[in-house]
């Protein structure tokens, strides 16, 4: 019991702004979609949801085949970056709106209503317009709207992104346990890597319409299948060295140390994190970026140095890795 | 810009707007003698008699206004009956087609109607139109098309493409999501347009003046018309005055009616936080 997207692609003209697309989300699984704007991830959750034809590729819900079926009878729960709520209705009226159309009766649609406010807590803002509701509020009454819909498959399309930085980090692990609540395949879509990180049980990374690597955030982290990959994520970015012989040797900024006798740097920044800091480093190798412990001091002179099995190292060309 | 210069222009261009209006109530409610010599010290300035006149007449001036909003009426609701799926449809359509149909349609807001008059005269005579009040919602919801399309065409346009897609996926049918999200969202410009289309049949005079005849079926425009042509000796000021006052009132009452709901910012808050 999954969804399962089959080799999909999508056309636009000439130009394919997806191809070659295969995922499988498990029940229960909360799957992101990352990478940079234009790379395809929203043009996924689209076709998913069927508000976008694929030209190529199927897709299935529970083994059964949903390439060809309308949005209207898809039965997916989407969460809109925009939440996309109805602003003439109030926020009931926004949630029993898909209830009354479905033909719910109207004593089960109040009860239910109710409940998944509840749920939301929200229940004392349900005569309101969103616009009178705050920017976390709406994006819970849009999340609501879609645990009613009793959804095969939930879509979240940059839910978060309209909200500030703490809302967020607040918001998270309960977005979370709702929408994995019922336990069906979940699709976030975000360009940020580090709600990914926080969120998702494995990462898809989008490049150009092509799938770059899915793994779990730590796989995804630790041994990233190309440099796109490994830029991608983690934060402060990953230190890419010049080519040499063909390969590109990269460091996260953590695996760098002090070091006599290393790589002597010139320190042009320093940035304060509170637990660590982060030291923007010169070096005969470019700029280097350098994660310290906060009680850290600086030396009289920089030398920085990494231990051989904390290299990446990718083919120069293609930007895959290269066995270590 | 300064309070008092402000204050200065609001009141010029109330003037502007208002005074012809207020002129017009004054000649309504002044006997003919006001109206010949009006400093003149006469004893009988104000009078009611003109009202009387015109309400008592032959057939009562009320009967006119009837006609006048049964047509109007009939007019704006079958132009946006039509009109309205016509402009979600172009909206929603696209290609050459969809172009060519928008510049078009364009093209026919822009074309001056009177010329069709004639060609619309011969169609009531073959269709057996003439002397039908409600046959004249025919060309005028066919006039309005092009201007209402394009109105609320543009309405469709700047709703949030995300607000249909929800509601799509919520299990709403075209017709659901027309009925229950699409046409309440655009209500301000269907407002705005039918005000326009209201405003159009009262005021449309050739087509109203050819295809009517019978003295119990005329509109306003030409039941004043007449008013003001019934004698070649003297032109009935205080009348005809009168007539103009009692046809503007359900013009000032619609806009008065409509007007919370023309107010702009009904979408504010449906997108973003």
């Amino acid at each position: 019991m999954s969804l399962k997207l089959n080799n999909l692609g999508r056309r636009i003209d000439d130009r394919w702004i997806l191809r070659h697309l295969d995922l499988e989300i498990q029940n229960g699984e909360c799957l992101a979609l990352v990478g940079a704007s234009g790379c395809g991830k929203s043009t996924t959750l689209r076709i998913i949801a069927g508000l976008d034809q694929a030209d190529e590729g199927s897709i299935s819900i529970d083994g059964i085949d949903v390439t060809s079926t309308a949005a209207v009878d898809r039965k997916v729960g989407m969460v809109f970056q925009s939440y996309a709520l109805f602003p003439h209705l109030s926020v009931a009226a926004n949630l029993e709106l898909g209830l009354k159309v479905r033909g719910v009766a109207p004593s089960e649609r109040q009860q239910r209503v109710r409940q998944i406010l509840q749920l939301v807590q929200l229940e004392e803002r349900a005569s309101q317009k969103p616009a009178q509701l705050s920017g976390g509020q709406r994006q819970r009454v849009a999340l609501a709207r879609a645990l009613l819909r009793d959804p095969m498959v939930y879509l979240l399309d940059e839910p978060m992104s309209n909200l500030d930085a703490q809302l967020r980090e607040e918001l998270r692990p309960e977005l979370r346990r709702l929408v994995l609540r019922d336990q069906k395949p979940v699709v976030y879509v975000t360009h940020d890597q580090h709600e990914a990180m926080a969120i998702a049980d494995r990462i898809a990374v989008l490049r150009d319409g092509q799938i770059e690597q899915v793994a779990n955030p730590i796989e995804l982290y630790k041994h990233p299948a190309s440099l796109y990959v490994a830029e991608f994520i983690g934060r402060p970015q990953i230190n890419v060295l010049p080519p040499e012989q063909g390969v590109i040797k990269a460091i996260r900024p953590e695996a760098l140390k002090l070091q006599a006798g290393g790589i002597a740097c010139e320190l042009l920044h320093r940035e304060w994190l509170g637990a660590s800091q982060i030291w923007q480093l010169k070096s005969h190798l470019g700029p280097l970026r350098m994660l310290v412990g906060s009680d850290q001091t600086v030396p009289e002179s920089i030398q920085v140095s990494w231990a051989p099995e904390q290299e990446h190292r990718f083919n120069a060309r293609s930007g895959k890795r290269l066995a270590a | 810009m300064k309070t008092p210069t402000r204050r200065l222009l609001i009141v010029l261009l109330l003037s502007w707007s208002l005074g012809p209006l207020l002129w017009q109530l004054y000649t309504s409610f002044s006997t003919n003698e006001a109206l010949i010599t009006p400093f003149a010290n006469i004893d009988h300035r104000w009078t009611l008699n003109h009202y009387k006149d015109v309400l008592t007449g032959n057939p009562p001036f009320w009967r006119y206004l009837i006609n006048s909003l049964i047509v109007g009426a009939g007019s704006t609701i079958l132009t946006l009956c039509i009109a309205t799926p016509a402009a979600y449809a172009i909206t929603r359509s696209r290609g050459t087609i969809t172009k060519v149909v928008q510049t078009m349609l364009i093209v026919a807001a822009l074309f001056p109607y009177v010329l069709l008059f004639l060609a619309l005269l011969e169609v009531a005579r073959s269709l057996h139109l003439g002397n039908h009040l409600l046959a004249l919602t025919i060309p005028y919801a066919a006039l309005s098309q092009p201007l209402a399309i394009l109105l609320l065409s543009a309405a469709f346009r700047d709703l949030p493409i995300d607000l249909e897609d929800a509601a799509r996926l919520e299990g709403l049918g075209l017709w659901s999501r027309l009925r229950w999200v699409l046409i309440p969202l655009i209500a301000p410009a269907t407002a705005s347009t039918a005000i326009l289309v209201f405003l159009f049949a009262w005021n449309e005079y050739p087509i109203a003046l050819t295809w009517l005849s019978d003295s119990s079926l005329l509109t306003l425009p030409v039941a004043m018309a007449r008013i003001a042509g019934s004698s070649i000796y003297s032109v009935p000021y205080g009348a005809y005055a009168a007539a103009t006052v009692l046809g503007s009132i359900p013009l000032i009452a619609l806009v008065l009616i409509f007007q919370k709901s023309i107010v702009s910012g009904l979408t504010s808050g449906a997108v973003k936080g």
